[in-house]
């Protein structure tokens, strides 16, 4: 049996994504999570200053989606084939950018310019991408991004969408409802729920 | 043999790590570029409203540039030997993603004195710590290879991003303190195939 180490922040962020395909496959971890003040202990032995990090029986994988791919590939939820992994690849890296563009909004302080990034994010760069999903899910016709069932990209979706609407509002997805019933699907998948309802609390 | 049509701006930009691929692996392909101008016409086509996108067949599309850079390596015999090659091949062509994203802000900036004193910020800040933990895998792991023994794409990306206009133009010192790596991307460029694209490729500001 492999040993899984997943060092990260103890909070959702960029290590979630891993978290929710291993708990999803029912694969044991180590969930070794640390607090923001202790991260200077930990960031000179990660292999470029950075977390998430995993370690596969000692060796250590870094980059948040290599680590969520790598275990997906692992554990039977990248894809069927080679060209639904690379659509699974293509849908993982549309929610990378999509986290990227949250960081101007999480770090801003004053409440009103932070209300108007948010705004600005959900229509120049958020609502056109969901245009173009709901298509693709139509177009998929399964309820699923890839494929007849579920990969690490529906998973993405939700560890994206699910914060977002709890934070800003179902007004976030409301115009999108194949996602929303992709989120809402996540959201019941009994591991899924178990491991959500008992995971630390954090703000991000 | 698939038939491949590459969808991208006439720019090297994150277009360019799949054509060097393509070009390295001497696979055929449709290098389908077109102008600022005529991007509206092509927007409402691309699977999400950007690009590259490649088109497999001329039925299947693939988007996001890393996605389809890391298919076309799959494909080709360029991503790694196992998966485990493959995701730590994955993982350094992640750590080229950032460093794009980081070099987005000097490369669009247009007053050259500013745009160095943005280059030299992003350098220092970002590219050098980088590139002091590269340097040492790069020794650990032989000298020769970022991932296992053979080239992968992910010594193609590193290639394409130190050997982009602004990096060519700025960039002087960046390896003063990563010689292998310097080594290992000018080995990159002597390859018969690379250095054939690159001399006959558009000349393109980015």
């Amino acid at each position: 049996m492999v040993h899984y180490k997943l060092i990260y922040f103890n909070l959702r962020g960029r290590g979630e994504l891993a978290r929710l395909v291993l708990h999803h496959q029912e694969v044991a971890f180590e969930d070794f999570r640390f607090e923001r003040e202790e991260w200077p202990k930990y960031k000179a032995g990660t292999p470029f200053g950075q977390a998430p990090v995993l370690e596969v029986d000692g060796k250590p994988l870094a980059q948040s989606n290599t680590i969520a791919r790598y275990l997906a590939r692992q554990h039977g939820l990248a894809g069927q084939n080679e060209w639904e992994q690379s659509q699974a690849d293509m849908y993982v890296d549309c929610i990378y950018d999509l986290i990227t563009g949250t960081r101007p909004i999480i770090y801003e302080t004053d409440k009103e310019k932070q209300k108007e990034i948010l705004q600005k994010f959900l229509k120049e760069t958020v609502n056109p991408h969901l245009e173009k999903l709901e298509q693709q899910l139509i177009k998929n016709g399964t309820g699923f991004l890839v494929g007849k069932s579920i990969t690490w990209a529906d998973l993405a979706y939700y560890s994206f969408f699910s914060p977002m609407t709890e934070r800003f509002g179902d007004s976030v997805i409301d115009n999108s409802p194949h996602l929303k019933k992709l989120v809402e699907h996540v959201a019941n998948i009994p591991q899924i729920k178990k491991y959500v309802e008992t995971r630390p609390k954090t703000t991000l | 043999m698939p038939g491949y049509k590459l969808y991208y701006f006439n720019v090297r930009g994150r277009g360019e790590l799949s054509r060097l691929i393509l070009h390295y692996a001497g696979v055929p392909f449709d290098d389908f570029r077109f102008e600022g101008k005529d991007w509206p016409a092509f927007k409402s086509k691309m699977p999400f409203g950007q690009v590259p996108v490649l088109e497999v067949d001329g039925e299947k599309m693939l988007a996001q540039s890393h996605t389809i850079a890391r298919y076309l390596a799959r494909q080709h015999g360029l991503a790694g030997q196992n998966d485990w090659e493959q995701s730590q091949a994955d993982m350094y062509v992640d750590c080229i993603y950032d460093l794009h994203g980081a070099m987005r802000t000097p490369t669009w900036e247009t007053d050259p004195v500013k745009q160095k004193e943005l280059f030299d910020k992003v350098n220092q800040d970002t590219i050098q710590p980088h590139l002091e933990k590269v340097e040492q895998h790069l020794v650990k792991n032989g000298g020769g290879h970022l991932v296992g023994q053979g080239l992968t794409w992910a010594d193609i990306a590193y290639y394409a991003y130190f050997t982009t206009p602004i990096m060519t133009r700025l960039g002087g010192e960046v390896f003063s303190k990563a010689p292998q790596l310097k080594k290992l991307i000018e080995t990159v460029g002597n390859n018969p195939n690379i250095k054939k694209y690159v001399e006959t490729r558009p000349v393109t500001s980015g």
